[in-house]
C-alpha cells in the first residue's frame, strides 16, 4: 500500500511539473521545475509588463544581500485573473517559491508569491 | 487496486484544474475574465450580420492553430506529417530546439500559429461591400493580418514577408484565406516544423456554434513537403468580458540570454546558421 501511494504522489508530481509547459514560451528550458527555491525578502522593483511581469526583491542570507529577479506569468494573463501592477507593493515583505533558472543566475520563474499575512498574489511563472 | 488507480487517475487529470484554481481564486474582483473562462464556451447559435453572413466579430477567440504540435494538434496522427517532409527539412528540424524560436525573441509568430492570447477579427467596409478583413493578434507579438476581401488576386510577384499576402472569400458558411508569399523564418510550432517561401496556405474558417470555430487548415509548400497536408484546429469564443489587450513583447522580454547557459538566439529560414 504503501509503494502504492508512493507511485501515486509521484505521478501527482509529475502532473503538476507539465502544467508550465502551457506558457507562451517554453519555460522549462530556461528554469529548472527540479531545482525548486523558497526565499523571503523585501520587493524592490515591479515590473508590469510582457512578455512577463516580474518582481524584484532582496533577500538577505547569511548576511549577504541578493537581489532576486522573480519571472510571473504575462502582464496580460495576470490582468485576467485580476491582479494589478498595486498589487505587490515596493517594501513589501513577499515569500516567492520557484523554479531556478539554469544559468546560476538569482532568478526563478514563480510558482507562488505570497505577502507577509498569507494572501496569495499572482498565479505562476506560467500563463 | 484498480479502484485505487481509478482514482489516482482523476486526481491526476484534475491537478492542473486545481493548480490553475488556486492560483486565481485569491485574485481581486476584476478576475472575472478568467472565471468566466472556466465556464467553457459560451453555448447558442451562430450569430449573423444584417446580410446574412457569419458574424467573427462579436468577441475574441483563443485557439484555431498550433503553439506545442501542429501534428497533433492539428489532429494528425503521431509521425504523419513527419513522414511527409523533405530529407533536408527534416535535417533542419533535428538541429532545432525550442529555445531558438524566432517567436522566443518577440518575432512574428506567421501563419496558423496562435498564442494563449485571443485575436479578433475586424472587418472593413464601403457602403457597397467588404474591403479588407483584419485579424488583430494580441500577442505574442502584438501584430495584425490583412485579408483583401475585395475580389483582387494575389500579385505576380511577391516580396516575402512573415504573413504573406492574404486573399479572402466566403463560401457559403465558410471564410476561406488564401495566403502566399511567406518568408521562410517562422517555426509552424515549438518542434521547429519548418517551411519555404513556396508556402501556400489555405485557411477554412468554419463557426461551428456560438462559442466553438474550426479552422481546416492546408499546409501546401511544395519545398518542405512532399503533398499538401490538411489539419484541423478549434477556436473557442471568450467571455464577453475579455477585450484585446496592450502587449508589447520587446518592452521586457528577457528571454534566454541570462537563464540559458549557451543561448544561441533565433534560428530563422532553411540555413541552421543564419
Amino acid at each position: 500500500m504503501r509503494t502504492k501511494l508512493a507511485v501515486f504522489l509521484a505521478g501527482l508530481a509529475l502532473v503538476a511539473l507539465a502544467v508550465p509547459a502551457m506558457a507562451h514560451h517554453a519555460v522549462g528550458a530556461e528554469y529548472d521545475a527540479s531545482k525548486v527555491v523558497k526565499l523571503t525578502g523585501t520587493v524592490s522593483k515591479v515590473e508590469w509588463t510582457n512578455p512577463h511581469a516580474r518582481i524584484y526583491f532582496d533577500v538577505t542570507q547569511d548576511g549577504k544581500t541578493t537581489t532576486w529577479n522573480v519571472e510571473l506569468a504575462a502582464r496580460s494573463a495576470l490582468v485576467r485573473q485580476g491582479w494589478t501592477a498595486n498589487s505587490v507593493k515596493i517594501g513589501e515583505t513577499v515569500t516567492v517559491e520557484g523554479s531556478l533558472a539554469r544559468s546560476g543566475v538569482a532568478g526563478v520563474n514563480a510558482r507562488s508569491v505570497i505577502l507577509a499575512d498569507g494572501k496569495r498574489v499572482f498565479g505562476g511563472g506560467q500563463d | 487496486m484498480r479502484r485505487l488507480l481509478v482514482v489516482c487517475a482523476m486526481t491526476a487529470a484534475m491537478l492542473p484544474l486545481l493548480v490553475q484554481s488556486a492560483s486565481t481564486q485569491a485574485g481581486p474582483e476584476a478576475g472575472k475574465v478568467q472565471a468566466a473562462r472556466r465556464a467553457g464556451p459560451p453555448k447558442g447559435a451562430v450569430p449573423r450580420l444584417p446580410d446574412g453572413t457569419v458574424n467573427l466579430m462579436d468577441g475574441v477567440w483563443v485557439g484555431g492553430g498550433p503553439v506545442q504540435d501542429m501534428e497533433s494538434q492539428g489532429g494528425l496522427k503521431k509521425g504523419e506529417m513527419d513522414a511527409l517532409m523533405l530529407p533536408w527539412a527534416k535535417a533542419l528540424m533535428a538541429t532545432r530546439d525550442e529555445t531558438q524560436e524566432p517567436h522566443n525573441a518577440c518575432l512574428p509568430m506567421g501563419v496558423p500559429r496562435v498564442t494563449p492570447f485571443p485575436y479578433r477579427f475586424v472587418q472593413n467596409y464601403t457602403h457597397r461591400k467588404p474591403t479588407h478583413l483584419f485579424i488583430l493578434h494580441e500577442g505574442n507579438i502584438h501584430s495584425y493580418r490583412q485579408i483583401f476581401m475585395d475580389g483582387r488576386k494575389h500579385p505576380a510577384e511577391l516580396d516575402s514577408s512573415w504573413y504573406g499576402h492574404s486573399i479572402g472569400s466566403w463560401e457559403k458558411d465558410t471564410l476561406v484565406i488564401d495566403t502566399v508569399g511567406y518568408n521562410d523564418k517562422f517555426w509552424f510550432d515549438r518542434r521547429g516544423h519548418p517551411h519555404t517561401e513556396q508556402l501556400h496556405t489555405i485557411e477554412r474558417w468554419t463557426r461551428l456554434n456560438l462559442g466553438q470555430m474550426e479552422n481546416k487548415f492546408t499546409l501546401d509548400d511544395p519545398g518542405a513537403y512532399t503533398r499538401p497536408i490538411v489539419f484541423t484546429f478549434m477556436a473557442t469564443l471568450m467571455p464577453p468580458e475579455d477585450e484585446l489587450l496592450e502587449y508589447i513583447c520587446q518592452e521586457n522580454n528577457q528571454y534566454g540570454a541570462a537563464t540559458i547557459p549557451g543561448y544561441k538566439g533565433p534560428q530563422m529560414g532553411k540555413d541552421p546558421l543564419k
